[in-house]
């Protein structure tokens, strides 16, 4: 093994020898237009104006998709037909985000949670509601999408989810 | 499969904030791993690196390091996955039996950008951006309850693998020094900094700065090299679907399938007996129960029953896994050289008694998202 690379002993580092500089800089590309298809969720945009949720479904393997999906990837074909999903849910898992105020400091408790709509096959990321005490979440958690009062087409139009209590439960345990 | 020996490696020790320039760092890699195999920047043919555009703050960054890569007049090609992937890129070179030896390098500064702010940018933009703030560790967060309530694993046993690879980690000179804690205990890694609840700080593997190299060689030229190459006897590769909702989070269908062609290439029947050692890539504590578990070491959801410590049944991570230290684009390259220095019984305080098979992996994305595992022979 040549010695050519070795140091004389890790002290070399050590010791207040600097051998960088540090050059601030910034590199972003200050704005970038993301193109994307709408044709494959053009209903699906429509009916969340009125407040309805639906999920395409490939009819290859019968999964359901919700949010709509371009191209089913075990299949790889179109999903091609359209069904009705239940604005009721449930926590899938959830992580909680501590994200702090850059200018007060203050750090706000924040449950971001995967949702499994009723009648879907996939699941979506979303939040709850801010006064949902983050203790009470679990995994299994009833919830109910909660609108915006001006719907515009997007999946921003659900501003949140809600709490709810799931009769169906009470039915299963009564059992 | 044909045999293709690794016949050098080198890593540069992890620091938090390096005192190096990018560059010098990428050459005392490369070159460390030509000293190491006793040749010249002639007999390389074939160079492969990995880098990440982001991580460098420039575009098509592998044109800045022609020359300290080892890429002067020879042909280069950059995979901006992880480092373990781009021995995958050699390792087909080699095969295609047009190169007689291949460098391959990895490796990015982490203390010159925010890494967990960069990886916000991987959701989808149109669709999940928008909607919340989910990074790598939101969706650690993510799966590490969605196992844990499937299984019903406590944090503390999850905490209990932190604990094993920090401690570890102690033994490994190479590791970040501020992930050597050979004093731990479970009590610390819970109470540390929640980072995404469930995911506390000791549970995540800390971005920091290294470049680490290795060499491959076909098998003829591998023997002429050295007396003692590691042979890659079988590898194996897959990934799971983009989109989190779409995927059992509670698992890792690609890690399983991975080992399962990787471990038909080696013919091994039963993984848990016939291998020696393990370095898996573990971007969070959870990750090495749920990897050991697809492997096939343990049950579902009994991971943690296996005895992983340095001279337990089945060592995982003795170098400290990349809880020891995660350097973006280098920790799966690590996880390979670890691997051969134990087979070559390089590994000092964290060697494994009488290693002769081993495992190494790597992974990339949310969520391990991209995995690829590799059987290791000692000759």
């Amino acid at each position: 093994m040549s010695k050519m690379t070795q140091r004389k002993s890790l002290d070399y580092i050590k010791k207040d020898y600097v051998r960088t500089r540090t050059l601030t800089g910034s590199w972003y590309l200050a704005s970038y237009k993301f193109k994307f298809n709408i044709t494959h969720m053009k209903p699906f945009l429509e009916k969340l104006k009125e407040k309805k949720l639906i999920g395409n479904q490939c009819s290859s393997c019968n999964r359901v998709f919700y949010p709509p999906r371009q191209v089913c990837g075990k299949c790889l074909v179109k999903p091609d037909k359209w069904v009705d999903i239940r604005n009721t849910a449930r926590v899938s898992t959830f992580a909680i985000s501590y994200l702090k105020d850059p200018e007060t400091g203050e750090v706000q408790e924040r449950p971001m949670v995967l949702v499994h709509h009723d009648g879907a096959d996939t699941t979506s990321i979303a939040e709850l509601n801010p006064e949902i005490d983050v203790k009470d979440v679990y995994v299994g958690m009833p919830i109910i999408a909660h609108w915006r009062d001006e719907t515009v087409g997007g999946l921003m139009d659900i501003e949140y989810y809600d709490k709810f209590i799931d009769d169906s439960d009470d039915i299963r345990y009564k059992k | 499969m044909q045999k293709v020996g690794i016949v050098g490696y080198y890593q540069v020790k992890l620091y938090s904030d390096a005192n190096y320039g990018r560059y010098e760092m990428i050459f005392e890699a490369s070159r460390g791993a030509l000293d190491k195999a006793g040749l010249k920047k002639k007999d390389i043919s074939t160079v492969i690196s990995c880098t990440n555009d982001y991580y460098d703050g420039r575009t098509i960054s592998n044109c800045f390091t022609v020359e300290v890569g080892g890429g002067y007049m020879a042909d280069e090609s950059k995979v901006e996955m992880d480092g373990a992937h781009a021995v995958l890129y050699g390792l087909m070179r080699v095969l295609s039996g047009n190169h007689n030896l291949a460098a391959i390098w990895g490796g990015s500064m982490a203390s010159c950008y925010p890494y967990h702010t960069v990886r916000l940018y991987e959701t989808d933009p149109t669709w999940e951006r928008s909607l919340a703030y989910v990074n790598d560790v939101t969706s650690a967060g993510f799966q590490m309850r969605a196992y844990m309530e499937k299984y019903g694993v406590t944090a503390e046993e999850i905490a209990k693998v932190a604990v094993k690879n920090k401690k570890n980690a102690a033994k490994n000179p190479l590791a970040l020094k501020e992930a050597q804690l050979p004093n731990i205990t479970v009590k610390d890694v819970l109470d540390s900094g929640i980072y995404a609840d469930p995911v506390t700080e000791l549970m995540v593997a800390p971005p920091c700065d290294c470049v680490a190299a290795l060499l491959l060689a076909p098998e003829k030229q591998a023997l002429k090299i050295t007396d003692k190459p590691v042979w890659i006897t079988g590898v194996g590769y897959n990934q799971d679907p983009y989109y989190l909702g779409d995927r059992d989070l509670s698992g890792c269908k690609s890690m399983n399938l991975a080992g399962k062609m990787a471990y038909n290439a080696a013919g091994i029947n039963d993984p848990s007996s016939e291998i020696d050692v393990a370095e898996l890539f573990e971007a969070n504590a959870h990750e090495e129960l749920i990897f050991a578990e697809e492997l096939g070491f343990a049950k579902k959801g009994k991971g943690i029953e296996i005895n992983s410590a340095i001279n337990g049944d089945l060592p995982i991570n003795p170098s400290g896994g990349a809880l020891g230290g995660n350097p973006p684009c280098a920790t799966g390259l690590i996880r390979i050289i670890e691997a051969v220095k134990q087979l070559t019984g390089e590994a000092g305080d964290y060697q494994v008694k009488g290693a002769k098979r081993a495992v190494a992996s790597g992974q990339v994305g949310m969520c391990a998202q991209n995995n690829i595992i590799y059987v290791l022979e000692a000759n």
